[in-house]
């Protein structure tokens, strides 16, 4: 055990004595505040635009305000979906109108002013920036205008500005919007008949189905305690095959550099092989575990402050922390979490002793990004649909299973699949460890190389060829 | 009484139909120091790395004091490869330091170590500096160090002289007697013969593979007859014709003026009358010198003249390097 932790100890302050970690590190952080700042500075500093509606009346100038009203109460009503999902406290009906209309009055992007001129003519120079018109913010060009046809067919959309469309879109659905009034009203209904058939049909709510006892205890709504299980495998999913993915680059590039170095006849005649392999599996495990703890650490903090704004978010916190503390979720995933950072690391640990070169470790690159994309296509289909029959097969494959055994586990599959399951992942965990073992230190005692192991598997499948010395 | 440092019995190592080592059976008793002579390809380094168990041995035993070579045992002994390599990124004093506790040294008598060695070589200034900042040399040294830092029992050491400036090679001499003078056993292989005559108490020679000679320098000596080096004009046949004046002459991978032969002196006949049976014989010479035994000779008269232009390369090789 001392010899593993003298390893680790070295590898790990190697690894986080270099610049490049000192950057990964600060860059996530970095560019998250950059890109929420760029995304804000881009919301604040849109500008807000004046347009204006020709037309004798004022009836579609009304349309296109009563579009705006519409679009702001409909945010409000999503709002309010949202808060009630998360369990927050509920709002009523106008405070949620009162703070959606408000936050969107208040960032309306397109402002309506009363129309310079009569005609296209006329308002070219105001469409041009030539001239400003007047309106609540200040003097201003014109940014858009819609124009009623002279046949009365159309409304046209003005604007020199042709990459921005919003407005012409919300245009558009107010035009809708006033021909299906109009064709209501033809037709002897009410303007809000159709609301009033949509508003009668029956609601479809989710209940969960539960045995008598839970009900009573937990009710049938389907809320986030229902849902959070499945986020937290998700997650842990995820987290393994982030961690993966972050270790190839490290697992290759030490084993090359010791390789390289020629320093294995010195370290294997003070530790034993497997203690070297676990010392260095630690050590990039232990990297990575910093690097994404770190960032954990900074989203947390983030979160935090802004939790901080947020009324009742120990509602939301509640659920995903009861899922992790679930012994049936958290031990078969955190099995296989470790037997699936075991078996990863130790194939591109071998991969990385066969290489001499940086160059010659990036050919083995791109087969290992295919391997590795191919469990995050699983984990895709699992989250999606973990009945599906082809998470059912795909599970019992090693190199999914630690994946997918964790997306399953809050859907209570059979308790003989799961154990059978992770019978299977450690029985493929000890083969690939049996194999890596061998294949490393045919790399890097024997000095093999890439080309080497095809001769070894020749000899393994019983064709002739010169053994890897 | 305790098992000696190293005992290996008909180890052989195949790499597929090649022979690497051939039924080698060697004893490294407590406290001597052993040379481990040949050329490249010889057969020492594969021989040393399954002494210390890095590589198993095709058939035979190894015995490290007393065991098979395993972590304990691997404790006592200190370990220079042929192909140095350290950590580039590490300081002097920390490469030491890792080794030595990786050895079992605690984390503080593993700072004091690296600190005493590198100030007892004069690389003090250097503790704190990149291995990859430092020249090849000092490198080296550094390495030579961390085989040296947890005092071990029994040093083997593969090739420890090569890439080594002569100043350099002569203090690695020194450590060596001074780590033996510890009570250090010491087995060391080397392809320059020199280095083991003034070292060594006893001398191992391996060819192709197979152990030729296993004695003390006088038991190798004694293996040569009393001898002389006539050196001849290129394309000169010297053998031919002293075998009839009954002189044996032998073809050495020596350079000079012309070609330069060993002759071996039968019982009673001295350098004199070799150079008198060429003088008489006709022979174009360009040189005489009666003979200091050499351990180069020893190796010559063993293995023949192809083993010994192997040494001569790897020699050449050395130097280059």
């Amino acid at each position: 055990m001392r010899n593993i932790l003298l390893i680790f100890r070295r590898d790990y302050l190697g690894y986080v004595k270099a610049w490049g970690f000192w950057l990964s590190l600060a860059a996530v952080p970095l560019f998250m505040i950059i890109g929420a700042a760029l995304a804000g500075f881009a919301a604040q500093s849109s500008p807000v635009r004046y347009f204006a509606v020709v037309e004798p009346g004022s009836i579609y100038a009304d349309a296109i305000e009563a579009e705006f009203q519409r679009r702001e109460q409909a945010d409000a009503e999503r709002t309010s979906e949202i808060a009630e999902q998360l369990d927050l406290p509920a709002m009523t009906e106008d405070e949620a109108r009162a703070a959606a209309e408000g936050a969107s009055v208040a960032s309306r992007k397109f402002i309506p002013v009363p129309a310079p001129a009569e005609s296209i003519d006329g308002l070219r120079p105001y469409l041009l920036g030539e001239k400003t018109v007047s309106g609540p913010l200040g003097d201003k060009p014109l940014f858009a205008a819609f124009v009623l046809a002279e046949d009365g067919s159309e409304l046209e959309y003005w604007s020199d500005d042709v990459n921005v469309d919003q407005l012409r879109y919300l245009g558009q659905d107010a035009m809708l919007r006033l021909a299906r009034r109009d064709a209501l009203t033809e037709a002897g209904l009410d303007e809000d008949f159709l609301q009033n058939v949509d508003d009668a049909a029956f609601a479809v709510p989710a209940r969960r189905i539960r045995t008598v006892e839970e009900q009573d205890a937990a009710g049938n709504e389907v809320t986030m305690a229902d849902r959070a299980p499945m986020f937290v495998a998700g997650g842990l999913a995820y987290f393994l095959w982030l961690m993966v993915f972050s270790i190839i680059q490290y697992l290759l590039m030490g084993t090359i550099e010791e390789r390289s170095n020629k320093i294995f006849d010195t370290l294997l005649t003070s530790v034993k092989l497997p203690e070297l392999l676990a010392g260095k599996l630690l050590a990039v495990f232990a990297v990575t575990s910093t690097m994404m703890l770190s960032w954990g650490l900074f989203a947390f903090a983030g979160g935090t402050v802004v939790a901080t704004q947020i009324p009742g978010v120990g509602n939301i916190i509640e659920p995903f922390a009861a899922a992790l503390a679930n012994p049936a979720i958290i031990v078969p995933g955190l099995i296989s979490f470790i037997l699936g950072y075991i078996m990863y690391g130790m194939i591109f640990m071998a991969l990385g002793s066969l290489c001499d070169t940086i160059q010659e470790a990036q050919t083995l690159l791109s087969p290992m990004m295919i391997l590795l994309m191919l469990p995050m296509f699983a984990i895709f289909i699992a989250f999606q649909d973990p009945g599906s029959p082809i998470i059912d097969i795909a599970s019992w494959i090693p190199f999914f299973t630690p994946f997918l055994l964790i997306l399953r586990m809050p859907h209570d599959p059979p308790m003989w699949e799961v154990i059978a399951q992770m019978g299977v992942m450690l029985a493929s965990t000890l083969l690939v460890l049996w194999l890596a073992t061998k294949v490393y230190r045919a790399g890097a005692v024997h000095g093999a190389g890439i080309g080497d192991m095809g001769i070894a598997l020749k000899r393994m499948v019983g064709l002739k060829g010169k053994k890897v010395a | 009484m305790p098992s000696p440092p190293l005992i290996m019995t008909s180890v052989t190592k195949r790499f597929g139909a090649f022979t690497a080592v051939d039924s080698l059976s060697l004893e490294v008793p407590d406290g001597q120091i052993i040379g481990f002579l040949g050329p490249n390809g010889a057969g020492k380094s594969t021989s040393l790395r399954m002494a210390l168990g890095i590589m198993e041995p095709d058939s035979g035993e190894v015995e490290l004091f007393g065991e098979r070579p395993n972590v304990r045992a691997l404790q006592r002994v200190g370990f220079l490869p042929e192909e140095r390599g350290l950590y580039k990124k590490m300081s002097a004093r920390d490469t030491i330091s890792h080794f030595a506790r990786l050895k079992g040294l605690s984390a503080h008598d593993a700072r004091a170590r690296a600190d005493e060695l590198l100030g007892a070589t004069g690389l003090e200034e250097f503790s704190r500096t990149r291995i990859s900042k430092l020249s090849k040399g000092m490198a080296q040294k550094v390495q030579i160090l961390s085989t040296l830092a947890h005092r071990p029992d029994f040093l083997i050491l593969d090739e420890p002289f090569s890439g080594l400036d002569p100043v350099n090679q002569q203090a690695l001499e020194g450590l060596i007697r001074t780590e033996h003078a510890r009570g250090a056993t010491i087995l060391f292989s080397t392809h320059v013969m020199e280095h083991a005559e003034r070292l060594c108490d006893r001398i191992v020679m391996m060819a192709r593979g197979r152990k030729v000679l296993d004695g003390t320098l006088q038991e190798a000596f004694a293996t040569l007859g009393q001898g002389a080096r006539i050196s001849v004009e290129a394309g000169f046949d010297l053998a031919a014709v002293l075998a009839p004046k009954g002189f044996e002459a032998i073809r050495t991978p020596d350079t000079g003026h012309g070609e330069t032969w060993r002759i071996d002196l039968p019982p009673g006949r001295e350098a004199q009358d070799a150079l008198r049976a060429a003088l008489e014989a006709g022979a174009p010479i360009t040189g005489f010198a009666p003979e200091e035994a050499r351990l180069r000779d020893v190796f010559v008269s063993l293995v023949g003249e192809a083993d010994a232009a192997a040494l001569a390369a790897s020699l050449a090789e050395d130097e280059a390097a």
